[in-house]
């Protein structure tokens, strides 16, 4: 293992996964369902050009069920609001560790502008992936796996076979 | 115990929400300290550089796995809400489809959804990149619904487990999940030391 300065200061990674574990634990004993990401990233995909163009987002065939009469506004969501509590719970972290540093993570001699429109491919690539999966890492991989859920084992299989795989063609992004 | 208490209405919808932020911010602590913020760190698997995200990912799906079993077992969880109201329906091929395109975005992109947000709060400039990338991707999904909307609800299953779907119990397939995640845990630190990329 290459102790590179990015990767070092963290917790030991099976105590964090416990943590985390326990979490989701708690999660599921409180609200029946698990954690979950992308789902609050869609509902702000609908917000968003909901300002500009009402109707063709209401009447969109997928966005059309959070427009439906009788509900709340769209971000009003259970998983919004958690996703809201990842980002302050994620700058807790980052404050109290004294992390906080604006930077790009990339391969050492990887061009930061390359390295940014790959993000930006790569959020478009998967943010599609999401939807025809109906989740994604915290909703499907770890929350559908634990409670073995089959296609959320499908899912996860198919994530990292694809990135192993993937992971050759942008090997120098990385490295 | 009348576990899962939201499914059991014992509380409501507006104390789920201040739920939500809690949870949400142990969520994302723990995605800190377990370093994954930092793409570098979430990719590092994919090279066999370093294996954090298998380690994580499999001794957290495997204590919620097991927890939810034995507070099932000792009668302090009702795992059948789960399977009669709320757990995932599979949907085999939309869901194959969707794991080769997101994890195609997660190995070019460097994030999955819950870690950008992380590193947004990080200061990672390719974090926030990622989540406006995220957005336009959701809303072409949404666009180009007429062409693929009917292959997105195909193949339905329903909500089928993985002991369901091969005829085991509960306990027998945790029991195997649990072997299977130790193995991976040998497996990924043999990984490690081939580290193909860095020879």
């Amino acid at each position: 293992m290459s102790a590179s300065d990015y990767a070092k200061g963290y917790w030991n990674p099976f105590l964090a996964g416990i943590a985390l574990g326990l979490v989701l634990l708690l999660t599921f004993f409180i609200m029946g369902t698990g954690l979950g990401a992308s789902g609050a990233i869609a509902r702000t995909a609908a917000v968003l050009p909901h300002t500009f163009i009402p109707e063709a987002v209401e009447h969109n065939q997928y966005f059309k069920v959070f427009y439906k009469t009788g509900a709340s506004y769209p971000l009003i969501d259970w998983m919004v609001f958690e996703v809201i509590g990842v980002f302050f719970g994620g700058l807790i972290g980052v404050i109290t560790a004294k992390r906080f540093k604006l930077s790009i993570g990339k391969g050492a001699t990887f061009p930061a502008i390359n390295r940014l429109l790959l993000a930006f491919l790569g959020g478009i690539i998967g943010g599609i992936g999401t939807r025809f999966a109906m989740g994604c890492t915290s909703g499907q991989a770890l929350s559908g796996g634990a409670t073995m859920v089959l296609g959320s084992w499908i899912f996860m299989m198919t994530v990292f076979a694809t990135a192993f795989v993937a992971a050759y063609f942008v090997r120098k992004e990385w490295q | 115990m009348n576990a899962p208490l939201y499914l059991n209405e014992v509380i409501s919808v507006h104390t789920s929400l201040f739920v939500a932020i809690g949870i949400g911010v142990l969520f994302g602590f723990v995605l800190e300290r377990a370093g994954f913020g930092d793409s570098r760190n979430l990719t590092s698997i994919f090279y066999f550089r370093d294996m954090r995200v298998l380690r994580v990912m499999f001794s957290a799906l495997v204590t919620a796995m097991l927890g939810l079993v034995i507070l099932n077992r000792v009668g302090l969880f009702d795992y059948s809400m789960l399977l009669d109201y709320s757990l995932l329906k599979t949907y085999l091929w939309p869901q194959l489809v969707g794991g080769i395109l997101f994890g195609l975005g997660f190995v070019i992109g460097g994030y999955c959804p819950g870690t950008a947000v992380v590193g947004v709060a990080s200061g990672k400039i390719d974090s926030i990149v990622f989540l406006i990338g995220m957005i336009v991707g959701i809303d072409i999904f949404a666009l180009g619904m007429p062409l693929w909307g009917s292959f997105y609800k195909s193949s339905d299953m329903g909500r089928v487990t993985l002991w369901q779907y091969f005829g085991t119990s509960m306990e027998t397939m945790a029991g195997i999940i649990t072997i299977a995640a130790l193995c991976a845990f040998v497996l990924a630190w043999l990984a490690e030391k081939w580290a193909p990329y860095d020879k």
